[in-house]
């Protein structure tokens, strides 16, 4: 009995396959088992090979493998793409009446259903999609009940015939193959539970947790793969008293982001590689003026255009050292789906709190990648909302000097400042990108200019004390092989140590999701026989802040084929790993 | 707002580095007169600085503000406004900031039609960089990086605007003190963009656009029985290349501006402790 499905649909854009496969992921998800999705695409609009791929179990899945079980393939270029993933067992549903003889490997079940005279039987040759899907519940015995519910969510809004319509394709489409193959050995048992899973991808759960965090304002420009924040924002944000604006460019993005900020409302922008270039400039401002924001990146593959539709790991030194000058920022890196909710929510505390630039930065695959949890995940009671020090007329005069004016940018021993919203009586008070004293004033003052930057940077160290900056553990605490990891690689590496335990390999495995401050590591470290660290980059930034930090070489695994990693090849990548020798220190 | 504020509430106590006799003197003094005059005062008024001679208006000014990176006036602006449509905001800053560097924003400002004022202190030079050609530089204009003359047509700030879409464009002399703040005034009380450009001469770099050369050739649309409600007649005049106007070009009185247009009404700066109520729905939606 297979329990754990590898489903995926292919074809070229433009042939629905993102809607059809998130039609059956929810199906899924209600049924509920948990379900993790990729995508593969390509950087244009039509034509150019495109799927999205679900795993799906009855227990928690946060990687993808390279196994593949089921495939409804629209196109030829579906099969061969999926070659090497496809294996004695699996099932190509196609349909034999289009143009293209589909070439059915060897071993593999080949399932011709008409897919588009099906759907023109059902109302129109648009469901042929859903005809598949039919087809693909009688293969694996899944309950197309379910599917019924998800085709309602997708498409009530268009009228109750379309959803019967649907609904009639995709009986149509199980009941060709009940009549036509005879399933006996495909054995697939997709036991379903009462469990309600709630199934989003990490933009969808960056927004939602701007909007927990009372993010009120977003500006930002359309980008891959960031954009999915600021269409999830649009509709919602307003509803919580917030508006989003697309601006015309990144520079305005983040100035525009700035500005709301300097008039109190929680404020963020997101963005991706070429936009956060943009941006940099931007960057001094925000920390010099003591302005709270969070700016958000979504990492693709690089530098310039690179491959915009594919996964990297490679701003890290960008949002670490970016903008010119010295920046006193925090840069936080979620690892999971669910995280990218929380991080955001505490970056926006951060933000206030140290009144700085506070980096989410997450990665491709976090962003288009689709997880079921329980909803508790994102148990909006937890939510705290931390202002930090803004002060009000009752408190204002204890800033105030003996004129009488405002100290916005006052010396404090945390290195926090008072802070004053606009409208505060008597705080009003200019700020500005140039070195200035304690009012907000340009200067040139050496005592000045040695305070403010001191006091500014005083923040990272108060903070580096007062938060907790914790990491992820993983695996066998007490094992010789240390492997560490940033950003999305973290479902697959928790995944992987299945198989190097199979094969008798101790790992222990540290997920780090504050890039800085960060935790201190040193420890760890030297403890372990073998340190590797693990990144979707091909220079390994994060191992060379780790080497810093412990003045140690550590072994890396590193990938930049834009593929992310996968639980199975990094087991082996491990393990090889393990018999090379460090590098020369 | 209480109406014994006085323009000089406006006033910093940090007296001004511009040269003497620099026409932001004035340009200055009549946006003090202006706010003032229409009721504000510094804690409800927010100043968004560019970068240059003119934008160091923010720090002789005392009100809230924020002196930003060069050319990016507009868009802080336009965020200062979205997250608090109870707050007067004004914008000032240079040719250079607004129609060279900033140019792409100014575009889109204008066509946002956001409820702010934008002063733009046009003295046809770069004063802080030590006078390099502006985009509002005559094509023979001679400087150190154009010693034959920039030999490219001067930006029409007025005519990009009208192209644009704004709703409100005017034009003043920072040294007729009256007429400038008049002008000002009412680009404030515009219920949208209201843009002025001032000419605001450079007594140190620009020998050719002066103070006298003003006096002797400009215009006042006043006198001129000029409708500003009449699109062709602004037309006319923004493209008009022969003679200098001050006064206000057009003004749409059907001018809505961005904020209410898209429900942009409250303040946003107040938040509950937690996430805000409701929120929970925003997890369901993913079932
Ligand atoms: C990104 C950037 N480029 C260049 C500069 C240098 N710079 C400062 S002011 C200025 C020109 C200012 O001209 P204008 O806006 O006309 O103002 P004015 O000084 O004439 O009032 C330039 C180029 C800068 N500060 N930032
Ligand atoms: S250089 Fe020109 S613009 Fe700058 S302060 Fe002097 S006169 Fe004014």
């Amino acid at each position: 009995m297979v329990e754990d499905l590898n489903w995926a649909i292919g074809g070229e854009a433009g042939d629905g396959i993102d809607s059809t496969g998130k039609i059956f992921a929810q199906a899924l998800s209600r049924a509920g088992r948990h379900v993790f999705t990729s995508k593969d695409f390509a950087s244009r609009i039509r034509g150019g090979y495109t799927a999205y791929k679900i795993r799906t179990s009855v227990d928690e899945v946060q990687s993808v493998v390279d196994r593949l079980d089921i495939l409804v393939a629209l196109t030829q270029r579906t099969i061969d793409e999926n070659l090497d993933e496809l294996h004695e067992g699996s099932a190509i549903i196609y349909d034999g009446e289009r143009s293209w003889d589909a070439d059915i490997p060897e071993d593999i079940m080949g399932v011709d259903v008409p897919l588009k005279s099906l759907a023109e039987d059902a109302g129109g040759s648009i469901m042929r999609n859903v005809v598949a899907l039919g087809a693909a519940c009688e293969l694996t015995g899944f309950d197309v009940e379910y599917l019924d519910e998800s085709l309602e969510k997708r498409f009530g809004g268009k009228g109750s015939q379309i959803v019967e319509n649907n609904k009639e394709a995709a009986r149509l489409g199980q009941e060709y193959v009940r009549e036509n193959y005879d399933l006996g050995d495909l054995g697939y048992d997709l036991e379903t539970t009462d469990n309600d899973y709630v199934l989003l991808n990490g933009d969808e759960a960056i927004g939602m947790g701007a909007i927990a965090a009372g993010c009120r304002f977003y500006a930002g420009y359309p980008i891959t793969p960031a954009t999915d924040v600021m269409t999830y924002l649009t509709g919602r944000i307003e509803e919580f008293g917030g508006h989003v604006v697309q601006a015309e460019d990144e520079l305005a993005a983040i100035n525009m982001a700035l500005g709301a900020a300097r008039g109190g409302a929680r404020s963020m922008t997101a963005t991706s590689g070429p936009g956060i270039d943009l941006m940099a400039e931007t960057f001094g401002l925000v920390a010099t003026s003591e302005t709270p924001l969070v700016i958000v990146d979504v990492m693709r593959s690089g530098p310039s255009t690179g491959m915009p539709t594919k996964q990297e790991q490679g701003d890290l030194n960008m949002t670490l050292y970016g903008g010119h000058g010295e920046i006193p920022r925090f840069v936080v890196a979620p690892t999971t789906i669910s995280e990218c909710f929380w991080k955001t929510v505490e970056a926006f505390n951060y933000a206030e709190k140290y009144q700085t630039p506070v980096y989410v930065v997450a990665d491709l695959s976090l962003a288009v990648t689709e997880q079921t949890f329980e909803p508790e995940t994102f148990d909006m009671d937890e939510v705290e909302v931390d202002r930090g020090k803004l002060v009000d007329e009752d408190d204002v005069d204890e800033w105030l000097d003996a004129q009488g004016r405002f100290r916005a940018h006052a010396v404090t021993e945390d290195g926090v400042s008072p802070r004053a919203i606009p409208g505060t009586t008597d705080a009003a008070h200019m700020s500005t990108g140039l070195e200035h004293d304690e009012l907000g004033r340009r200067t040139e003052d050496q005592d000045d200019r040695v305070q403010q930057v001191d006091k500014r940077n005083r923040k990272v160290e108060t903070a580096k004390e007062e938060e907790t900056w914790e990491y992820r553990d993983f695996g066998d605490p007490d094992a010789d092989t240390l492997v560490i990891s940033w950003g999305s690689n973290e479902g697959a590496l928790v995944e992987a140590l299945d198989y190097l335990e199979d094969d008798g390999v101790d790992v222990r495995v540290i997920s780090v999701p504050y890039i800085f401050p960060r935790p201190d590591l040193s420890e760890e470290i030297e403890t372990a026989d073998d340190v590797i660290v693990v990144e979707a980059n091909a220079t390994g930034q994060f191992a060379d802040v780790i080497e810093h930090d412990a003045l140690t070489r550590v072994k890396r695994i590193n990938k930049y084929t834009g593929v992310r990693f996968k639980a199975d090849e990094l087991a082996e990548e491990i393990t090889t790993k393990l018999t090379e020798e460090v590098p020369a220190q | 707002m209480s109406s014994d504020v006085r323009f000089t509430d406006f006033k910093s106590d940090k007296q001004p580095t511009w040269c003497p006799g620099c026409g932001d003197f004035g340009t200055m003094n009549g946006m003090m007169k202006a706010l003032a005059e229409t009721g504000n005062d510094p804690d409800n008024t927010f100043v968004v600085a560019g970068i240059g001679c003119s934008g160091k208006i923010g720090t002789y000014m005392h009100s809230y503000a924020l002196h930003g990176v060069h050319g990016r006036a507009l868009p802080l602006a336009t965020g200062v406004k979205m997250a608090r449509p109870d707050i007067e905001v004004m914008a000032a800053g240079g040719d250079g900031d607004g129609y060279s560097i900033g140019a792409g924003h100014f575009v889109h400002a204008v066509r946002r039609n956001v409820d702010m004022s934008y002063v733009v202190m046009d003295n046809r030079i770069y004063g802080l960089t030590k006078g390099q050609a502006s985009p509002t530089s005559r094509s023979d204009f001679e400087t150190a990086t154009t010693p034959e003359g920039p030999k490219q047509p001067p930006v029409n700030p007025l005519a990009l605007a009208l192209a644009s879409g704004a709703t409100f464009i005017a034009q003043s002399f920072a040294s007729d003190a009256l007429r400038h703040q008049e002008i000002v005034q009412e680009a404030i009380e515009h219920d949208g963009f209201g843009f002025v450009n001032v000419f605001s001469p450079c007594v140190t770099f620009n020998d050719v656009d002066t103070y006298d050369y003003f006096r002797d050739s400009l215009v006042d649309l006043k006198e001129e029985d000029h409708d500003p409600n009449d699109y062709e007649a602004a037309k006319q005049v923004v493209l008009d290349g022969e003679k200098e106007y001050q006064g206000v070009m057009y003004k749409n009185e059907n001018s809505v501006p961005y904020h209410e247009q898209h429900g942009v009404t409250e303040d946003m700066s107040d938040l509950p402790d937690g996430a805000p109520e409701g929120a929970m729905d925003l997890v369901r939606e993913f079932y």
